[in-house]
């Protein structure tokens, strides 16, 4: 038997990788070693701190463009752009999960085993301090995320897909409040999303058997040889169409869109809301991070042929996300609906093959990330003595009673919008207007429609907001603490700054729109 | 090579291969339908057990006993046991409910059902018809164990790597969700508890029954104190106090 050999690690490229799995490591042993009373604070630095550490990493390596432990990885300029972005917006992240100002002891619960709406249940809500292991399970979940974008073989991506899907479906279990609804979504998001991974990896066996029986090349599930069976494969191609819909369902299934988008309210509503806020941001950028990878590398030389089904998808993702917000009366299920048919419009960058394409969709997931997560920021303030107060008839006249609060959301709303001199008007630019240079028009055309129909609920929720009477119900705004305050205004200063001023980061993303293959 | 190997490897399918296909695989297929079906979760469980089986000897039979093995072992043994246990432990008697919560549901799930594994199957007949399998000797070549190791540990050393952040995810998950933390001083001992019940403010005796009367026999009916006024001590804390209404307590003409 022939000697084995560990394919070469360059560990610097993998660094923000390890970095960050490590840290989760070391957030379990705190668990373990550290009193309870400092758990608290020892997390949280630890977690910030990995995360500017694989920032930091991520900086250092900008320049490389490379492909290491065997085919596994490859560190590109579409991979370190997205790490980057879903660094940055991770951190924003743990911020809203760490605050305890807000509500006494934390968004998380004391205890998940103690059955929900017991007397045992309503002592431990009273202020008992929230899990601290959710640190650890949020730092697997980033580090799950920076291996998804960075992925270049399917099984890999496969298992980076579970290993930031699992600690997610942990976190979406462990609201303080409206526990029930938690667990239910949960549970819902688990079952779903194990049932998307069968169909991924159902997928991949497809295109493997699909890649065998290239001439001089043996069969593999890594990108440059998927590239190459594509054109070259003796194989019947409907292995190819049937494994590339399998792979896609997916895919899509984490990016929420449409038909496999009906998950999606019911998580963003259950979920702890800075959880929410980390799932719109961080997962959609991992997602949509993987979906061009597998679209523009591997499968790039069947784009006629997925095109016009990724293109009705995401023309119905639009649709759905659009029509469906405008009857909602659930805050957190009308950002949901908003998430969806956002994910729509991102499918329309995802199907311009140029490059301009590829950056202006890597604009938009930085842009969007930053709004979305700055209003699950606004969400979790506006409460009343049960918790948040999510329907919508009880944000009327909010503007009267906190009009900052209530400004910065209208902002924040105005954005997504689209309104000029908000990221929300230079990210749908760049995303519609490679589309429209690479002859998708009638995507485009779709995007500006269900645009404006999306903006009618935004607008009646600031109509709402700033024309109606303060009532006897309306909420209070609470004043957040030091955590909450600076992710909210880090979300709405980056939601102007791209708005006013995006060449920036569109050059950064122009000039790091290149995959390796 | 193993005799599997060599089963495999002779191109065409031997006859003693179609025959153990031809047997297990309806076995497959009733298990899998077996398990969605039944209403017991541990007749589902032991569907499954079957489904599990007939697969691990198809890998066998694929030359693949390394992963027919751990099928058999790992998964048939000892994944689904445990799961057995839980079963066991939360309770057999639990039986799923079949009061759709959608209506035409199930109905709508099996018709999309069969369409799929329709359209999947068709569609991988007409493409893999005709295909000679390839690469299973040179997969095989230093014998299947070696095989897969060589894969593991150079391919896919990353992967293999990183399924230990899904192990350790799994355990933190597992004892997030199922652990109760009794606190220093939840745990109380005798002398405490005594202290306790003769304390100043503490009614130290049993407490009084619900109230059962002549109208009502309900366990959320307070009991009466010599006094007439009804204590709330009587009824469990999850029942709402519940006081009879003249209507209740009049006469319902059965004792005539």
């Amino acid at each position: 038997m022939t000697e084995l050999k560990l394919p070469s690690l360059d560990y610097a490229a993998l660094a923000p990788i390890l970095i960050m799995l490590g840290a989760a490591l070391v957030g379990v042993l705190v668990e373990a070693f550290v009193p309870r009373r400092s758990r608290h604070v020892v997390q949280l630095t630890l977690a910030l701190l990995a995360v500017l550490a694989a920032l930091t990493m991520v900086v250092l390596n900008a320049d490389d463009r490379l492909i290491t432990a065997g085919q596994a990885i490859s560190v590109d300029g579409p991979t370190l752009f997205l790490q980057g972005a879903i660094l940055v917006l991770a951190a924003m992240a743990l911020l809203l999960i760490g605050d305890r100002s807000v509500e006494r002891g934390g968004a998380f619960v004391a205890q998940a085993a103690v059955t929900a709406e017991s007397a045992d249940d309503r002592r431990q809500a009273e202020g008992r301090n929230g899990l601290t292991e959710i640190y650890p399970l949020t730092t697997f979940a980033i580090g799950g995320m920076l291996i998804f974008v960075a992925a270049n073989d399917l099984l890999t991506m496969f298992i980076a897909l579970e290993v930031f899907s699992l600690p997610l479906y942990l976190l979406c279990a462990l609201a303080r409040r409206r526990r029930l609804l938690s667990q239910e979504a949960a549970m819902k998001y688990f079952l779903l999303g194990a049932y998307a991974s069968a169909f991924f990896l159902f997928g991949v066996a497809l295109i493997y058997g699909f890649t065998s029986g290239i001439p001089g090349r043996g069969a593999g599930v890594d990108f440059s040889t998927i590239n190459a069976a594509v054109t070259e494969s003796p194989t019947s191609p409907v292995l190819l169409f049937a494994g590339m819909a399998l792979l896609a369902i997916g895919l899509l299934f984490k990016a929420a869109a449409a038909p496999f988008h009906v998950w999606t309210p019911d998580v963003y509503q259950g979920a702890p809301t800075p959880v929410t806020g980390f799932m719109a941001a961080c997962t959609k950028v991992a997602a949509f991070g993987a979906l061009l990878r597998v679209f523009h590398v591997a499968f790039a030389g069947a784009a006629w042929d997925f095109t016009p089904v990724l293109g009705a998808v995401a023309v119905l993702t639009m649709l759905v996300g659009a029509v469906l917000a405008v009857t909602q009366t659930d805050i957190k299920r009308l950002l949901a609906y908003s998430s969806i048919a956002n994910a729509g419009y991102l499918l329309v960058g995802v199907l311009s093959p140029s490059r301009d394409g590829l950056s202006g969709t890597m604009f938009y997931l930085v842009a969007y990330g930053f709004s979305v997560l700055a209003a699950f920021a606004v969400v979790t303030l506006v409460r009343d003595a049960d918790g948040e107060a999510t329907h919508l008839s009880r944000w009327a006249g909010l503007g009267r009673r906190s009009p900052f609060y209530a400004g910065l959301f209208t902002f924040i709303l105005l954005a997504f919008a689209g309104i000029p001199l908000t990221s929300g008007f230079t990210s749908k630019f760049a995303i519609f207007g490679p589309a429209l240079d690479g002859g998708q028009a009638w995507l485009v055309i779709a995007g500006v429609l269900t645009s404006m129909v999306l903006a009618f609920p935004y607008l009646r929720v600031v109509v709402m907001m700033w024309l109606s009477e303060p009532g006897e119900s309306t909420p209070t705004v609470t004043v957040p603490g030091g955590l909450t305050s600076a992710a909210l205004m880090i979300g709405v200063l980056a939601t102007l700054v791209l708005g006013v001023a995006p060449a920036p980061l569109l050059d950064l993303a122009t000039g790091a729109a290149d995959f390796v293959r | 090579m193993t005799t599997s190997t060599v089963l495999a490897a002779a191109g065409d399918v031997s006859g003693g291969e179609e025959i153990t296909f031809w047997i297990l695989a309806p076995l497959a297929l009733i298990g899998a339908i077996g398990m969605v079906a039944a209403r017991n979760a541990v007749h589902s469980a032991l569907w499954l057990v079957l489904t599990m089986l007939c697969l691990g000897v198809f890998y066998v039979l694929q030359a693949g006993p390394f992963i027919g093995m751990v099928q058999i072992i790992v998964y048939t043994g000892a994944i689904m046991m445990l799961f057995l246990f839980v079963l066991m432990l939360v309770g057999r008697d639990a039986s799923d409910s079949l009061i759709e919560t959608l209506r035409g549901q199930r109905v709508a799930a099996i018709v999309l059902g069969l369409g799929f594994a329709g359209l999947v199957g068709g569609a991988l007949y007409r493409a893999m018809d005709g295909t000679t399998a390839v690469g299973l000797e040179q997969a095989n070549a230093e014998g299947n164990v070696q095989g897969i190791a060589r894969l593991l540990f150079t391919k896919y050393v990353f992967a293999f790597e990183l399924t230990s952040a899904l192990l350790i995810t799994a355990a933190v998950g597992a004892m997030v969700l199922a652990h109760i933390e009794r606190r220093k001083q939840d745990k109380v001992d005798q002398p405490s508890t005594m202290r306790a019940r003769f304390a100043p403010g503490n009614y130290p005796g049993p407490k009084p029954g619900p109230g059962v009367f002549a109208t009502s026999s309900s366990v959320a009916t307070p009991a009466r104190l010599p006094d007439g006024r009804l204590t709330e001590r009587s009824t469990p804390d999850i029942l709402p106090v519940r006081e009879l209404t003249a209507q209740e307590t009049s006469l319902k003409g059965t004792d005539q």
